[in-house]
């Protein structure tokens, strides 16, 4: 007996009593739609977290300053720059884990090009800051040795800057002025694109040296910074080294222990494994929903396969009163509660998928298809089909032929 | 009953030649459906050996025996014993289908063995759309779709009026014509008649078995 002619009495005895195969199926439906828009999350999460990646440069912690009321005395959150160029020194010789580090000062201010007006941030930093915040240049250059000592009137800006000062002509060589210092720009940065609190295009970026003498003098004297962007060798040591940038910063700021810091780490590391940490924690509850029904369903199946047995056992006799061997009645009904369980797959996976994009689009949670999660349903849903209906089946297979004849 | 073993046949010695046409009659519990079944490669004997053919049934597993049933037997049955979800010519196809027919030429005998018992213009109604006469010529399509040696009918006529019964026995009758062997099981004398033998059983013995003069 060929498959194409065991699918056909399949579907002709599933479709006889269609409202009943869809009830048994109930179960592979939750189970499958589960899987799926588990799978989605999970991708989705990572895909997410590798473009935060993307943007803001992996392995990084940020210190910046922050105004300690512990003395009862709050100096407002601009008149504390507690940073300087040697805490960033120290650093650096302290503790080997530390890669490189990006100090910065920064103001937002007005920037006048072309007889346009655009409000900017404006960043005065090293080159460091290019590799450590992935930024990319789509034209120009960073920074030469030269123009970082002497504090030169160069400017890099970013995608957003450019725009609004000289639309799409190149801004290469142009002069802008920033706070009525006039400065050449010299590179133009690749589009980041923006996140939901900022707009990451929107900067310009000049030397440290030339931002501290002629833009934030007032601000930033002598040699305070705002913050500084730490790279750790590798991941491994991002925790660890947070501790240690502590620790230092405490021996170098004169702050005990427990006292308050008048510094602030903050490790970008920790929000995106929050991110993961609370997809994950719903993906194992979808897992447990769809483990659980997967197991419900299959039992679902195996009950009313073997009710489907009892119901037929005349049939069944009759069948092999023609000529049906076991492996004939075995084999017809394991491919009617795969047909069962398959049906179940593919109302889950449009269910799953009908999910996906709800969520996606209300919630604007950040969700993709996996196909792999499709084919990973297929293989659930049909399994189960033929773990479940083997008993029933098995039981078919081994009727009497008199006995199941005999069946009133 | 008790420990006690019961015989549903005892002692039988029988042998039936191709081309016959034998009627079993007894009462319930005679063994007659005993027998029928060992005729009928759905039982094997417990002790005694049965031969159809060239082939020692006694010695079989189920495989052989279906196969067997499926090329050479076809059953007939007093409820005629048709699937419910399949419509005449599916019913008639589904031998066919376990002896790996290909789907032409499958149909093509299922509408001959149709064509055969007069219903020609019944192929696609299903069975709950049939007289009961008419289901039972389906279920005799049925039996020689997979033109058999051997038809065994179960009170062929026991669920039909008496005017349904002889249309049914005539059919029976031509197919013996034919060459097929036919074994019929019966408790009526009139429809016994049809047989070339008559064989009487008892207590799982036979108690009588001879030609019948009035045929």
């Amino acid at each position: 007996m060929s498959i194409t002619d065991l699918i056909y009495l399949s579907q002709k005895s599933l479709r006889s009593n269609i409202l009943r195969s869809i009830l048994t199926s109930l179960g592979i439906i939750i189970g499958v739609s589960s899987v799926i828009t588990m799978i989605s999350i999970g991708t989705g999460a990572r895909i997410e977290v590798e473009q935060q990646i993307e943007r803001f440069g992996s392995n990084n912690l940020i210190v910046r300053s922050q105004s300690s009321s512990n003395r009862g005395v709050s100096m407002g959150a601009n008149s504390v720059n507690t940073l300087t160029l040697k805490d960033m020194e120290a650093l650096k010789e302290e503790l080997p884990a530390i890669k490189a580090i990006a100090p910065n000062v920064a103001l937002s201010t007005q920037i006048v090009a072309n007889g346009n007006n655009w409000l900017a941030t404006v960043t005065g930093t090293t080159n460091d800051y290019f590799d450590l915040g992935n930024w990319k240049f789509e034209n120009g250059r960073s920074f030469e040795e030269e123009e970082l000592s002497s504090g030169a009137r160069v400017a890099i800006i970013g995608k957003t800057v450019q725009k609004n000062l000289f639309d799409t002509d190149s801004p290469i060589d142009e002069v802008i002025r920033i706070n009525k210092v006039p400065f050449t720009v010299i590179g133009l940065l690749d589009e980041k694109g923006g996140t939901a609190w900022a707009d990451l295009d929107d900067t310009v970026i000049v030397p440290l040296k030339t931002a501290k003498q002629r833009l934030v003098a007032k601000k930033f004297p002598g040699d305070q910074i705002r913050s500084m962007t730490i790279n750790v060798r590798s991941s491994d040591l991002l925790f660890k080294t947070e501790k240690d940038v502590d620790t230092v910063m405490r021996k170098l700021h004169k702050i005990s222990a427990n006292g308050n810091p008048d510094f602030v780490i903050r490790n970008y590391a920790q929000f995106l494994n929050a991110r993961q940490e609370s997809s994950r924690v719903m993906s194992i509850l979808l897992a447990t929903v769809a483990g659980i029904s997967l197991i419900v369903g299959g039992i679902g199946i195996m009950n009313i396969m073997l009710v489907t047995v009892t119901e037929r056992t005349k049939e069944i006799g009759v069948c092999m009163s023609v000529g049906a061997k076991k492996r004939d009645i075995l084999l017809q009904f394991l491919i009617e509660s795969l047909m069962i369980s398959l049906i179940g797959g593919l109302i889950g996976i449009a269910l799953g998928l009908g999910v996906i994009f709800g969520v996606s689009e209300y919630f604007k949670w950040k969700m993709s298809l996996d196909y792999m999660s499709i084919v990973l349903s297929f293989v659930f849903s049909s399994s189960i089909g033929i773990i479940f209906g083997f008993y029933p089946a098995r039981k078919a297979a081994n009727l009497n032929p008199i006995d199941a004849l005999r069946y009133e | 009953m008790g420990d006690n073993k019961l015989l549903a046949l005892d002692n039988i010695d029988l042998s039936i030649s191709e081309g016959d046409f034998v009627s079993i009659m007894g009462s319930s519990g005679s063994g007659k459906s005993t027998l029928m079944n060992i005729i009928g490669c759905l039982d094997v004997p417990s002790s005694g050996e049965y031969h159809f053919r060239d082939n020692n049934v006694s010695t079989l597993n189920s495989n052989k025996l279906a196969e067997l049933r499926n090329k050479d037997i076809g059953f007939v049955f007093q409820n005629f014993n048709l699937l419910p979800r399949l419509n005449a010519q599916e019913n008639v196809v589904l031998p066919l289908l376990y002896s790996g027919k290909n789907l032409k030429e499958r149909n093509k005998l299922a509408i001959e063995a149709l064509e055969s018992v007069g219903l020609k213009d019944r192929v696609h109604h299903r069975p709950n759309q049939l007289s009961g006469g008419q289901q039972q010529r389906v279920s005799i399509a049925r039996a020689i779709a997979g033109s058999p040696k051997l038809i065994l009918a179960d009170e062929p006529t026991g669920a039909l009026d008496s005017k349904t019964g002889l249309e049914i026995m005539k059919i029976l009758n031509d197919l013996n014509a034919k060459g097929i062997t036919i074994v019929l099981v019966t408790h009526e004398d009139d429809i016994a008649n049809y047989g070339s033998r008559i064989i009487k059983m008892k207590d799982g013995k036979i108690l009588e078995d001879k030609k019948n003069v009035n045929n």
